[in-house]
């Protein structure tokens, strides 16, 4: 007994450094390289964004108690309180109002850019530079920007907004206090207010170079000579760009959509700059109530549940912009 | 085209043919002129809100407050117009920089402005770091998924390239929480290290993607040949790799260093001391501190976008061309 006892431990002991030499043999050697080139990317992306995810939908059923402020399960609860708010309702259509303008505006007037572009004219290195500065610009400074042209009484369009015949009876000053009239109801308000309009001009202004440049890429994908050969055929312009260079394009302009919408439901910061979600809530999009909800309300809970909503709006869209792009690079 | 008149017979009568060389020489001269015409208007319209904000900033407290308002402060009181009549003056610079004269400092002037004091050596510190961080990891995540096949390669690399869409804003309200929670518990914790570590997370799959198609143009067979003639797998990468990866990893820095430049929403509501925060925030706060002196506000805006508008046009070749690459991969 008392020989064998040293020697299981000194076995025992030889087995362990031995398997140990063998595991660190295995991790210095050139199987392992690829994970230890991985794992700091894998731990900071989890650490930012997986374990958040999974927070944040924690936290969508749970609910703060009122007096010793701990975090208290509640289910479904807050999806439900959520889905039949009236500000949850209206800041929905006043997203959909503004992708709607935004989408429509960006997306045509950028073609048209792009389709200028194309042809080989002189200094076109030049008006490119020119036309993407705007790009450059954050969407804080934006927002201020825009602000500055219709601030009360000094802003540079402020008298042309300040005219009652155009945007009705402001309270004197601005566009960005107008409010809006004759709203269908108080789930629909539409037409919607002269300050969320506005917002989608600033928003498109500094979203269009950005996807000029997109449809710019796509445009020269499409061979010179098919658009040679449609002339010869005798396609006027406008034929040859409806039935030849559209469809070319179709997949890149789907992403650029897809792009642009993204980017439009997640853009806070122009908002906050901008009108600050007003005037009353007529400029409160989605993006602004999930701010306002969960950093100046603290309603964590609710909160929650509003970004489990936007980012599974995010998710289908990302997807979708997945698929369109490979079905792209397959094309080429 | 009008060689034979039974093909035309049916034809709607046609211009003359005599006019048509007439007219398509006409188009061909008049062509590139109107379109030259078209960006420059286009060019004028898209930099109009610049060039307002940069008169604004220019101009003196008794222009701001004219009604109606004057674009260029040149005008002359009987409605003329003249260059030397111009009443451009540093106000609005003044009142952001705040110069007080010190005669210990640089130049016998100390620039007490919270917005170049503050605010900008914060954002320098979040925008080089994370730009830095950024393109290391990237690269090295970028190497992994281009070189080798191992287990799971395939599903990892959707899933990254899926969170690259993943915007900063629907995380918010967790990282918030975490970022409280680690600080009440860990001693001597650093709010501005999560904030670097936020924005490099969010950064990195747009990155990785984004390197990893440069290393995947550049062929396997360059490499093996240096390691034939005796270089480490190191020294490969050091000398064959980087090199011909280098103009993907300058977009990676480049874009990353503006994203974060110009990011405001989760610098503002991550860092809940102020002096943790960044110049948008800087810019946001003087919304309403300026009140109505609308040139000191103009000139915030200039002063925090001018670095980013001179990064652009040094690198905008760099810069196009990551963002198409960028965009179709996700």
């Amino acid at each position: 007994m008392q020989t064998s006892r040293p020697s299981t431990v000194a076995r025992w002991a030889r087995f362990h450094s031995q398997i140990r030499r063998q595991f660190r043999r295995k991790l210095r050697g050139r199987a392992w390289l690829p994970f230890w080139l991985l794992l700091p990317s894998l731990i900071v992306i989890g650490l930012i964004q997986l374990y958040p995810a999974f927070y944040t939908f924690v936290l969508s059923t749970q609910r703060t108690e009122a007096g010793t402020g701990r975090m208290i399960f509640v289910g479904m609860d807050n999806f439900a309180r959520l889905l039949t708010s009236t500000a949850f309702i209206q800041s929905l259509w006043h997203t959909l109002f503004f992708l709607g303008g935004y989408v429509l505006l960006t997306m045509t007037l950028a073609l048209g850019i792009a389709l200028l572009l194309r042809a080989r004219v002189r200094l076109r290195p030049l008006y490119i530079t020119l036309l993407f500065i705007p790009w450059v610009i954050s969407d804080v400074i934006a927002g201020v920007v825009w602000r500055l042209f219709v601030v009360p009484d000094y802003g540079q369009f402020a008298p042309f907004f300040a005219n009652p015949a155009r945007f009705g009876e402001p309270n004197g000053i601005s566009i960005l206090t107008s409010p809006a009239r004759d709203q269908l109801s108080l789930y629909i308000p539409f037409p919607p207010a002269p300050a969320l309009i506005f917002l989608i001009f600033a928003a498109a202004w500094k979203v269009l170079p950005f996807i000029t440049l997109l449809m710019l890429a796509a445009l020269q994908t499409v061979p010179r000579e098919v658009q040679e050969s449609a002339a010869i055929d005798g396609a006027t312009g406008w034929q040859a760009l409806r039935f030849i260079t559209l469809p070319l394009i179709l997949p890149m302009l789907t992403v650029a959509l897809f792009n642009l919408t993204l980017g439009g439901i997640n853009g806070v910061g122009m908002v906050l700059s901008l009108t600050g979600g007003g005037p009353g809530n007529a400029t409160e999009v989605l993006s602004y109530l999930l701010y306002s909800t969960g950093f100046s309300m603290l309603d964590f809970g609710l909160a929650g549940a509003l970004s489990v909503v936007l980012a599974v709006i995010n998710f289908a869209l990302i997807l979708f912009t997945l698929r369109t792009a490979r079905a792209y690079e397959g094309h080429i | 085209m009008s060689d034979s008149p039974v093909t035309r017979a049916s034809a709607p009568p046609t211009v003359p043919t005599a006019q048509r060389p007439l007219r398509h020489r006409i188009q061909r001269i008049l062509q590139p002129w109107l379109l030259q015409l078209a960006l420059i208007i286009l060019c004028t319209i898209m930099l109009f809100p610049i060039f307002s904000t940069v008169m604004l900033s220019l101009k003196t407290e008794a222009d701001v407050r004219r009604r109606p308002p004057v674009l260029i402060p040149c005008d002359m009181p009987d409605g003329g117009w003249r260059l030397d009549a111009c009443r451009f003056a540093l106000d609005g610079y003044r009142r952001v920089f705040l110069p007080r004269e010190n005669p210990t400092a640089l130049l016998g002037w100390e620039i007490t402005g919270r917005i170049f004091r503050l605010y900008m050596p914060n954002t320098l510190l979040y925008a080089t770091a994370s730009a830095l961080l950024t393109t290391l990891l990237a690269s090295m995540a970028a190497y992994a998924f281009s070189r080798y096949r191992f287990r799971g390669r395939q599903s990892l690399l959707v899933g990254v390239l899926a969170l690259s869409g993943v915007p900063l804003l629907t995380m918010l309200l967790a990282l918030y929480r975490m970022n409280i929670v680690m600080r009440n518990s860990l001693a001597g914790y650093d709010e501005r290290a999560f904030m670097i570590a936020a924005y490099v997370g969010f950064e990195l799959p747009f990155a990785i993607w984004l390197i990893k198609g440069f290393f995947d143009t550049i062929p396997r067979e360059l490499e093996e040949a240096a390691r034939m003639d005796g270089a480490s797998r190191l020294g490969a990468l050091g000398r064959i790799v980087a090199p011909l990866a280098a103009p993907g990893m300058a977009s990676i820095l480049l874009l990353s260093y503006v994203n974060v430049w110009n990011e405001f929403i989760a610098n503002y509501l991550l860092m809940t001391r102020a002096d943790y925060r960044g110049v948008m925030y800087g810019v946001y706060d003087y919304i309403a501190q300026a009140l109505t002196a609308y040139n000191a506000l103009a000139a915030a805006c200039i002063i925090v976008m001018f670095p980013m508008i001179a990064v652009f046009l040094a690198t905008r070749n760099v810069f196009l061309h990551s963002m198409v690459e960028g965009a179709l991969k996700g």
